[in-house]
């Protein structure tokens, strides 16, 4: 028997006990059920709301990526070819890392109000440290010999630094980039969550994936489009990465690393 | 003739980065090197040898002293010294091509004109038909053949070469050894010459090749001895004459104690 035979027989038959479970003994108030929640996803793809939640989240994610890259990566070259730089920065860097981005929502509350701003800052936070990490170390790594190489053959500055440097490093950095878009990804969802909604105050804040799960559970009470989101979430974890890796693929062309 | 490098009392000391010891690489440096000569270096390990052709390509500055190419101070890397690196320092992400047209791209030469000298170049070193294979796929005299285009295709005004031949097998050594004699002008007027420093380990090699050989001395760095090569130019392909082994002999001589010190330190 193929082996996706055995695995799709094994999901059918926990999806079909999952399903019996609740409906003969479970409390479908506080269990969701499969079937149920395949309604309930039809429901929230035909009416957009999900579609429009995903985008707003994702255009968060793609802006505080986007932050967090240009810093990044300008502070992982500049730490990894200036030494005093790195000797003064990676203690303070080596410190914020350790602080989890979402310990930071109720000072990104603080600052932007319960704001999309306030989501992009944790995001940010969150991408950012993956991709210092990986920057300087792959610029450390670079042969020397190529930085002098480049010298004297008539490179200045901005070529050294674009064509040798950046160059030379960005396999390293995409695989930094991939690791912070994960991480990315996870805390949109967590920074939606934990700021939530708040209704009739005036704080308006265009709903995300996360805030469409506060209130489908704490309004709507509805248990299987929450399920719903969560598969989405899921789902689109793995688009991300797989376009990540595309990308990865693109700056290793055949041959080009022994 | 004229000078194209002169190097007048250069001393260079480090500060080793491991022991935080001042190791004194190069002592009182005095050398002119003329505009249509081949000058090799030779010396026994940890003489400076290496250390005095990074300060010519401006990649070090010296302790103290100065260089000067073309009358003017040498104070950084430029295109007009070309450098042969011993490890090629090709770019592994750039095929054969890019790398020889790295130098041309940094000096802004439009493409077509890139595209003409790096083939050029290609078919002169015998790189026909690799354009488009990385560094990775070449065998280690390929290689070093790319890395000799890539200096060319700048036009350098001078040649320095770091113990370029040190890393490929002997037969590809010899081969290689003859090809940069063609391709500098042994067999064509002195004029269209260009000045080189070629800095080896290999006494046979620095006599087939130069015109002159510096010998260096270790602990402090320093010139031992100048010994003049008047053998016929263009070289024979042969190179086991009486006049090469009298050569051969003579500097082997001025190195043997101090390359056996050299060892027992290691």
């Amino acid at each position: 028997m193929p082996r996706w035979v055995t695995r799709i027989a094994v999901l059918a038959g926990v999806i079909l006990a999952w399903e019996m479970g609740v409906r003969l003994y479970g409390n479908p108030q506080r269990f969701p059920y499969p079937s149920a929640v395949a309604t309930a996803l039809v429901r929230d793809l035909g009416s957009g709301r999900l579609v429009v939640a995903v985008v707003q989240s994702l255009s968060r994610v793609l802006l505080a990526f986007f932050f967090a890259a240009a810093t990044g990566i300008v502070v992982g070259v500049a730490i990894a070819v200036f030494r005093p730089l790195d000797r003064a920065l990676s203690p303070i860097i080596d410190s914020l890392r350790s602080i989890a981005p979402i310990v930071w929502i109720p000072m990104a509350v603080l600052w932007f109000g319960i704001t999309g701003r306030a989501a992009i800052f944790i995001v940010a936070y969150a991408a950012v440290f993956p991709i210092i990490l990986n920057t300087s170390e792959a610029v450390r790594r670079l042969d020397r010999r190529l930085f002098d190489a480049a010298l004297t053959l008539g490179a200045g500055p901005a070529t050294l630094v674009v064509r040798v440097i950046l160059r030379g490093a960005m396999p390293t950095i995409i695989v930094g980039a991939r690791v912070a878009m994960g991480f990315a990804w996870a805390s949109i969802i967590a920074a939606e969550l934990a700021m939530g909604i708040k209704l009739g105050e005036g704080a308006q804040i265009s709903i995300g994936l996360g805030q469409l799960m506060v209130n489908t559970l704490y309004v709507e009470r509805d248990l299987n489009g929450l399920v719903g989101y969560m598969l989405t979430i899921g789902l689109i974890a793995i688009l991300i990465d797989l376009v990540m890796r595309q990308f990865h693929r693109l700056a290793l062309p055949a041959g080009a690393i022994p | 003739m004229t000078d194209s490098i002169r190097i007048e009392d250069v001393s260079k000391t480090y500060v080793s980065p491991r022991t935080g010891e001042r190791v004194e690489a190069l002592r009182g440096i005095n050398l002119t090197i003329q505009s249509h000569e081949f000058v090799a270096i030779v010396g026994p390990s940890g003489c400076g040898k290496s250390t005095l052709l990074a300060l010519v390509a401006g990649l070090l500055k010296p302790t103290s002293g100065r260089i000067f190419f073309d009358g003017v101070t040498v104070s950084r890397p430029g295109p007009e010294r070309g450098v042969l690196f011993q490890d090629y320092a090709l770019f592994p992400w750039l095929t054969v091509q890019d790398n020889v047209e790295f130098g041309p791209r940094a000096r802004s030469i439009a493409a077509e004109e890139r595209r003409r000298i790096s083939q050029e170049l290609i078919r002169l070193v015998g790189l026909c038909g690799f354009e488009d294979k990385y560094p990775s796929e070449l065998s280690g005299g390929m290689r070093q053949r790319c890395a000799l285009a890539r200096m060319l295709a700048n036009e350098p005004k001078v040649w320095l070469m770091d113990e370029p031949f040190a890393a490929v097998d002997l037969q590809t050594r010899m081969l290689l050894q003859q090809e940069l004699l063609r391709l500098w002008g042994d067999d064509r007027e002195i004029l269209s010459r260009r000045p080189v420093m070629f800095v080896t380990h290999g006494i046979e090699e620095a006599v087939f090749l130069a015109d002159r050989v510096l010998v260096l001395g270790r602990r402090p760095g320093r010139i031992k001895a100048t010994i003049e090569i008047d053998l016929d130019r263009p070289r024979p392909p042969h190179r086991n004459s009486p006049a090469t082994g009298a050569l051969v002999e003579r500097i082997w001589r001025l190195i043997r104690d101090e390359a056996a010190e050299a060892i027992a330190d290691e």
